[in-house]
């Protein structure tokens, strides 16, 4: 039950995460139009199975980043829409930074010197 | 730190709540996703079906994604559990024989050690109740010249000596026997336990009394003395009373003020008595002028030792201390050594023996259990191998595989464990029949250690039977065995294994049993035979006036010289003769110690015969009797008279052999007629004058009902007026036995109340004691025996039950699998006792195989039991013993092989064939 410490090779997983989290931080979205928006904003680059989605979207449920509710969607259908919690924030914002501390850290090794 | 464990588990709970909703949920949430891309798909301008295609394609595996997100959502682990507990209880429930089979032989096995180890734990595993006894020793005699190499008692007076000249122990006290003695002065007069220690022994063992203080020497004088009590004796005789202290009774006449009540728990011991309740504990002085003569053996040294003195080195100066009392007293001490033996030997010694035995014996059950059910769960193993290769083809892991035949096994041994459990609450009490006599028997009980012990070893059982058959389920080729099917002629390696194994257990079983049968054989032979005389309808009690007190018995002031008053023989005679006129009485006599219970030592030297060789007198095991006492017992006369009428005091002395004494000292000659002069032993003095053998009786089984020791009997009216000191109890005590004319229960409450009142009017104070029948008194005297011998009994039955089953199982076994060998065999004209032969010869072949390996092992372990198990007129290497459980062993195998056999042998060709 204990929390999962990442695993350097959960490297995708966490970004997978993380873009979740972010697309999140727009407000509140189901499923699928997170999947949408995640193909649309990294144009297609990550091409992850739409499936991959939703056992990320539980994880992060269960730990407490995001919440989930069922309302009505545009098409007026029963869907179940997530969005950040305090702790979800927060969370994004850490990994922000470190994304950021970290881009820019392989950015200097990769610059010609 | 965050708190998302609490968030996850307050939302797994909620999940685990309504399970339905959560798969509900997640089937919507799906549905939802793959419509929406379907439609997005259709305006992109796919067209039906293939647009949904479409989007299943870009989801990816449905089933997969709804899997892991269910995973996430459970406690996984717990789930998963439960669900192999599901269907290993569906899987066990389709084999009731296995299950039985399996749950029985575990039940025994774990039942049998949790009850023996209730034992162990309440009598060896507790912490002795004194301060450091790890540094407690107690001293011994021994006689280097005699083989027989027992620890005896030493002279009273040796305290005093070893306190001033050792420089090993930093105190040293007394502790002497246990006995009944009479106490007077609440109501009727009560028989209480009573215990003589010097009055160092409680700080020397550093426990003090909860309430006042202990005796002192200065109160202790010849008729009165300070006493302390126990707290049960305070609490249940006494009421607890708070002014107990300064209360004073009478105990053997002697006027006796209690000082002090000693807490709840605390135990004491004396020589050869690890286990003894004690009510009241009265001062001795060691160092007192009437133990110089060195001829009261009653107590056993208890000394602690100094810090960082070890046994042996204690052991050394021991030694020469020794020698120098060889020299200073050559007349008692010749040959004289002295042991110095840790408290913990001196107490739970005994007990280890006993129990040691028993705790292998229950060993070799669970062992022989678990070697049944790792027999049956690899054939079960076998056969559902094919189950195991579908199973990994679909994917499950061998982990898998192995949780779930591990859940089996663990399910199994939940059964087994708890029915073990349940069993083992009659095994205590089966178990306290026996162990009453040990240290802390009281304590033998189920309780948290007992239950404990059950677990963890049902746990590590588990381990034991389940671990293999699941590790090699785990790792078939899967792929030969589906393509192969069964095998069902080869028998194989595994067919070896088990052959193996059963042969083992058969083999562990024979050796309980060669043990179980040395054990009920001696049994027999001591209960069987007559003891000597007819125990039917004879009633007994006990009058023994007090040593102390000075009513029935005076000392001589500086001498080792002691009186008996007249009134105590008169007393008894008047006895004898008020209880034979009672009505149903038939006739009545007396003796000192009833048989089997025992006798008083002399030493004897016959008149005109010359000295044994090597200078020791022979030994004869004496009672003083009524001229009544042959004829009451019905012991037969074989030659010369009986006592009558004519040994009168004032009459020749004359005496009555056994035909032991007569065949052993007199055999080549009429011993009627011989004169004898009896020695006491202690102090070597000659009896007043010496006395004449008129005539032999036939054996009693005097001393215990092992053996057969040579009697002789006085009569009781032929005594001295005086004693040396220490040998004058004797006369004192005086048990009746009292024939009567019809069914002694009927009887006993009139006869037994008229000698109370008699009694009485003799003395108010005097208590009459030990009243029973004599078959009460002859059961009792092999109780505890029996008892033993019936557990260790009912083990070894148990052990060969097991080893039948496992004869029978694998028979079974083998029967199953080859049904169709034996179609064949049928169809191609075999004889039905052809097959019932080839099974029943397999199954004798293992039984005979394993009964021959017991055997050797048994013989190989002869010492062990011949060390342990207490066995009389039996050798370890009896070789009838062998004989008989071997053949009995084989007949039960027999009739294990018969069902499977008869099975085979009715098998019908044309159904067997046609199932293929």
């Amino acid at each position: 039950m204990g929390q999962k410490k990442a695993e350097p090779g959960d490297l995708l997983r966490d970004t997978l995460d993380m873009l979740i989290l972010k697309t999140l931080s727009r407000g509140q979205m189901h499923g699928y139009a997170i999947a949408e928006y995640i193909h649309q904003t990294s144009e297609e680059v990550l091409r992850v199975e739409e499936g991959a989605l939703y056992p990320a979207l539980h994880r992060l449920e269960l730990r407490g980043l995001l919440v989930a509710d069922w309302g009505a969607s545009e098409s007026n259908r029963k869907a179940k829409y997530y969005r950040l919690t305090a702790a979800g924030r927060k969370q994004l914002a850490e990994e922000t930074a470190r994304w950021g501390r970290m881009t820019s850290a392989i950015a200097r090794i990769l610059e010609p010197a | 730190m965050s708190f998302e464990w609490l968030t996850e588990a307050r939302l797994k709970v909620k999940a685990l709540v309504n399970r339905k909703r959560l798969e509900r949920d997640l089937e919507e949430e799906l549905q939802f996703h793959l419509a929406m891309r379907e439609e997005k798909n259709r305006t992109l301008g796919l067209a039906g079906d293939e647009a949904q295609t479409a989007a299943r394609r870009q989801f990816g595996n449905v089933t997969l994604v709804k899997e892991d997100c269910h995973e996430l959502w459970i406690f996984s682990w717990i789930e998963t559990l439960w669900k192999d507990v599901q269907y290993a209880a569906r899987i066990l429930a389709k084999e009731p024989g296995f299950v039985t089979v399996v749950v029985f032989s575990l039940a025994l096995g774990i039942g049998a050690n949790t009850a023996v180890f209730s034992v162990m734990n309440a009598v060896l595993l507790q912490a002795t109740p004194y301060q450091h006894p790890e540094t407690l020793v107690t001293l011994w005699s021994i006689n280097k010249l005699d083989s027989s190499d027992d620890d005896e008692t030493v002279p009273i007076a040796d305290v005093a000596t070893w306190k001033k000249a050792n420089h090993v122990f930093s105190d040293i006290t007394a502790v002497g026997f246990i006995d009944p003695a009479t106490l007077t002065g609440l109501g009727e007069p009560l028989q209480v336990p009573v215990q003589f220690v010097a009055p160092n022994f409680f700080a020397l063992v550093g426990v003090q009394p909860v309430l006042g203080r202990v005796f002192r020497l200065e109160e202790s004088h010849e008729d009165s003395q300070t006493i302390v009590i126990s707290d049960e004796f305070w609490k249940t005789k006494l009421h607890g009373d708070a002014r107990v202290l300064g209360k004073t009774f009478r105990i053997n006449d002697v006027d006796s003020t209690v000082v002090g009540v000693m807490p709840a728990g605390f135990k004491t011991f004396g020589p050869w008595m690890p286990a003894k309740h004690v009510d009241v504990w009265c001062p001795v002085n060691p160092e007192d002028a009437r133990y110089a003569n060195r001829v009261g053996f009653w107590v056993v040294p208890l000394a602690r030792l100094k810090p960082g003195v070890t046994l042996t080195q204690a052991q050394l100066e021991v030694d020469v201390l020794a020698h120098a009392f060889e020299k200073a007293h050559p007349q008692h001490d010749k040959g004289v050594g002295e042991r110095v033996i840790s408290l913990h030997d001196t107490l739970y010694k005994y007990a280890q023996s006993q129990l040691y035995p028993l705790l292998a014996a229950v060993g070799f059950m669970l062992l022989i259990g678990c070697v049944n059910v790792a027999n049956l769960m690899l054939a079960r193993t076998e056969s559902r191998q094919k189950e195991y290769s579908v199973r990994a083809s679909l994917g499950a892991g061998r982990n898998r595989l192995v949780q779930q035949l591990l859940v089996e096994s663990g399910l199994l041994t939940l059964l087994g464990g708890s029915l073990g459990v349940l069993l083992s609450f009659w095994g205590i009490h089966l178990l306290r029949a026996f162990a009453k006599e040990l240290p802390n028997a009281e304590d033998i009980h189920m309780n948290g250690h007992v239950l404990f012990f059950a677990v963890a070893l049902s746990v590590v059982t588990a381990l034991l039977f389940g671990l293999g058959p699941a590790v090699r389920a785990s790792r078939p080729n899967f792929n030969d065995t589906l393509l192969q099917g069964e095998s069902r002629t080869s028998t194989g390696r595994h067919g070896r294994t088990r052959y193996l194994l059963v042969v083992s257990e058969v083999a562990l079983a024979m050796v309980l049993l060669v043990g179980g049968g040395l054990m009920i054989n001696s049994l027999l032979r001591m209960a069987l035979p007559s003891p000597g005389f007819d125990p039917k309808n004879v009633l007994t009690m006990t009058v023994k006036f007090p040593e102390t007190g000075g009513k029935y018995l005076q000392k001589t002031p500086g001498k080792p010289l002691e009186r008996i008053s007249p009134e105590v023989t008169f007393y008894h005679q008047r006895l004898i003769e008020g209880i034979s006129v009672l009505p149903g009485v038939e006739s009545v006599g007396m003796i000192t110690m009833l048989p089997p219970t025992g006798c008083g030592g002399r030493t004897f030297s016959v008149l005109g015969h010359s000295a044994p060789p090597d200078g020791k007198p022979p030994f004869l095991c004496s009672n003083e009797v009524s001229a009544g006492y042959f004829r009451t017992m019905k012991i037969p006369l074989k030659k010369g008279r009986y006592f009558d009428e004519r040994d009168t005091t004032s009459a020749p002395w004359v005496v009555l052999i056994s035909e032991t004494t007569a065949n052993r000292f007199f055999p080549n000659e009429d011993p009627i007629g011989q004169r004898i002069q009896l020695h006491y032993t202690f102090n070597e003095v000659d009896e007043e004058r010496p006395r004449q053998i008129v005539g032999v009786v036939g054996e009693v089984k005097q001393v215990g009902m092992g053996g057969l020791h040579p009697l002789v009997y006085e009569p009781f009216l032929q005594q001295p007026e005086v004693y040396p000191g220490g040998s004058d109890g004797f006369h004192l005590a005086g048990t009746l036995v009292i024939r009567t004319v019809s069914d002694v229960y009927t009887r006993e409450a009139d006869i037994i109340a008229a000698a109370k009142q008699m009694v009485k009017q003799m003395d108010p104070d005097q208590p009459v004691t030990g009243i029973s029948t004599m078959q009460d008194v002859l059961k009792d005297s092999l109780s505890s025996y029996r008892a033993y011998v019936i557990v260790l009994g009912v083990f070894a039955a148990m052990a060969v039950l097991l080893a039948s089953v496992g004869v029978y199982g694998v028979l079974s076994y083998f029967v199953n699998r080859r049904v169709r060998e034996m179609g064949i065999r049928y169809a191609l004209g075999a004889q039905r006792r052809d097959v019932f032969i080839l099974v029943a010869k397999l199954g004798l072949t293992l039984a005979g195989i394993g009964v021959g390996i017991g055997l050797v092992l048994a013989l190989g372990l002869n010492r062990f039991m011949k060390e342990h198990f207490w066995l009389f007129h039996v050798k370890a290497t009896d070789p009838l013993t062998y004989t008989a459980v071997g053949f009995l062993f084989l007949c039960i195998a027999l009739l294990a092989c018969y069902v499977p056999a008869r099975r085979a042998a009715n098998v019908d060709p044309i159904t067997i064939l046609r199932h293929e």
